[in-house]
């Protein structure tokens, strides 16, 4: 104990060193992506741009296959989150409450998606949307999408309702309840935070998920980081990715203020086999 | 009095699950099929398809010739080399990087440590396709670090950006959140006093590390070696848009055998090559989520 309490006294190099490491890894490519964004001159070698200004954001956001990109990932991320919660909320709730036959193997089921490699399963299941005529559609994008979101619709909100202290539906159901009283005024109050992180999760997923819009919704289906992937490649104007990347980063902020709950803890590591 | 209504009540719960049990099944049906269609049927379709298919008579028979043909082609087999080169080299430098992060984060406690953490979770938030985006435009021709080495007089960088390194700096940099986050709690499950123990019989820190700490968190390294190889094998975006166009990572090949080249035969086969490659780190890696889970 002694030797701990000195080491407290100490300064800690290693904090120190892996805060400047981290600072720089992680922070300085962010903050240059945010300074293109809001730059209108910045040639080499200047180490501050020329001129600053927001003429790119005019520019991008007047082009009208930006808007058509993000109106698109927003309803499939709508469209996928909403079909994912109705399928999703009622198993998970069969699987926390109800006895049936074979629960935990199709429980663990769920985890068959985790033991392949992602790309080489989506190539799989593209060979099997070329024959049902879903390649370049938008529900063959909604069903790949739909299948990445069930691990985390199911094993979170089980979790959740597994989570909710019995003894107080019973209370209730004791004082007269019905069974849909007490699951609306008793168990979703309690497991309604962490289906909301959820569901928040699975919507901004969704959002960013890129590999099988590509793979199944090319050349039709053009979501936002597919329209970011033909930026980077062909796009001379390196401004448009950058102000892209800002707009795109909004939802992934607002998830980490929200899903902060959901992902502070080790509860979230052992959802990943810690 | 109370103990008779609580086992009165749990009683009655337990005759109510009795009575929903085609209940419970009928709510997981929908997910448990699209699992099932989308997941395991294509997988099996996906081996079928490659070594049960027409022969050049028309008949359908055992035929192994596309897998023949990839490990056969130098260009197929020169993508596979480079995908496995790309995979040991990002887990060996997640593990160099990210197991003194978690051991610092489990043995520190203030404000400096709860920095450290935020900033190891933080890619956790940044879609990999901004990633690409700030890549390019820190370590690629005249980027930020270029302009950094000038401005102090030092030559530019060889920059990593389509070449093998681009997507290792990439995808290390994406899994460093989730390797943090498995290695820790791992170390969550070693306890003080043992620490303390070996260092009263006079154990230095390396001591520490390799007798007592090492063997506690084996399990939770090798499902964090296992989780990041299993996205890495076949990572595609990243590889996509910094990796060198030839020879090019499995998850690019894949897409463009499938798509421009319009071969799904051979793209399949590819598909089940990589499987094969990450079968061990996929089976246990569900077997650690499924235990762990379960109890």
């Amino acid at each position: 104990m002694a030797a701990l309490s000195s080491n407290r006294q100490r300064i800690d190099w290693p904090g120190i060193v892996f805060a400047m490491l981290l600072s720089t890894a992680i922070i300085l490519p962010l903050v240059v992506v945010g300074t293109w964004a809001f730059t209108e001159i910045w040639r080499y070698p200047a180490v501050v741009p020329q001129q600053f200004g927001l003429r790119f954001w005019n520019q991008t956001l007047s082009r009208s296959d930006v808007w058509g990109a993000l109106t698109l990932s927003l309803q499939l991320s709508t469209v996928v989150t909403l079909l994912s919660a109705l399928i999703c909320l009622p198993a998970a709730y069969a699987f926390a409450r109800l006895n049936f036959p074979g629960r935990n193997i199709l429980f663990f089921s769920f985890l068959a998606g985790h033991a392949f490699p992602k790309f080489g399963l989506l190539i799989a299941i593209a060979a099997i949307f070329l024959q049902l005529n879903l390649i370049g559609t938008f529900w063959g994008v909604v069903l790949i999408q739909l299948v990445g979101t069930l691990m985390f619709m199911i094993w979170i909100p089980v979790a959740a309702f597994q989570g909710v202290d019995r003894r107080m539906e019973e209370a209730a159901r004791d004082a007269g309840a019905g069974p849909l009283r007490v699951f609306w005024s008793i168990t979703l109050p309690q497991a309604g935070p962490t289906i909301v992180a959820a569901l928040l999760l699975s919507f901004v997923g969704t959002f960013y998920e890129t590999e099988g819009a590509w793979l199944i919704g090319a050349p039709g289906i053009r979501t936002m980081p597919v329209l970011m992937i033909s930026f980077i490649n062909n796009q001379m104007v390196i401004q448009y990715g950058a102000v892209l990347s800002v707009l795109l980063w909004v939802p992934s902020f607002i998830a980490l203020m929200f899903a902060r709950r959901v992902i502070g803890g080790s509860a979230f590591a052992r959802g990943f086999g810690a | 009095m109370t103990d008779l209504t609580q086992a009165a009540a749990s009683r009655l719960l337990i005759d109510t699950n009795h009575n929903r049990r085609p209940w419970g099944l009928l709510l997981v049906a929908v997910p448990v099929f699209l699992v099932g269609w989308l997941v395991i049927w294509p997988t099996i379709s996906a081996i079928a398809r490659t070594v049960w298919r027409l022969d050049a008579d028309g008949n359908y028979g055992f035929n192994l010739s596309s897998y023949v043909f990839f490990f056969s082609d130098q260009y197929s087999l020169n993508n596979l080399g480079i995908t496995l080169w790309t995979t040991g080299m990002c887990a060996l430098l997640l593990l160099v990087i990210c197991l003194p992060i978690a051991l610092y984060l489990r043995f520190s406690s203030g404000r400096l440590p709860a920095y450290v953490q935020g900033l190891a979770i933080f890619p956790l938030f940044v879609p990999s396709i901004i990633l690409a985006y700030a890549f390019i435009r820190v370590l690629g021709p005249n980027g930020m670090v270029d302009i950094l080495l000038n401005s102090v007089g030092l030559p530019k960088i060889r920059t990593p950006y389509l070449t093998p390194w681009g997507p290792v700096i990439g995808l290390v940099w994406d899994n460093i959140p989730l390797t943090v986050l498995i290695l820790l709690a791992g170390l969550g499950n070693v306890a003080n006093q043992s620490i303390e123990a070996a260092r009263d019989v006079g154990a230095n820190r390396l001591q520490v590390f390799w007798h007592i700490i090492l063997p506690r968190i084996s399990n939770s390294v090798l499902v964090a070696l296992s989780f990041s190889i299993l996205g890495i094998f076949s990572a595609f975006t990243l590889p996509y848009l910094l990796g060198p166009a030839s020879p090019e990572m499995m998850g690019p090949f894949m897409q463009r055998t499938f798509r421009e080249v319009n071969d799904p035969l051979n793209a399949i086969t590819q598909a089940v090559i990589a499987f094969g490659f990450c079968i061990v780190f996929g089976l246990f890696y569900v077997r650690s989520v499924a235990r762990n889970q379960g109890g």
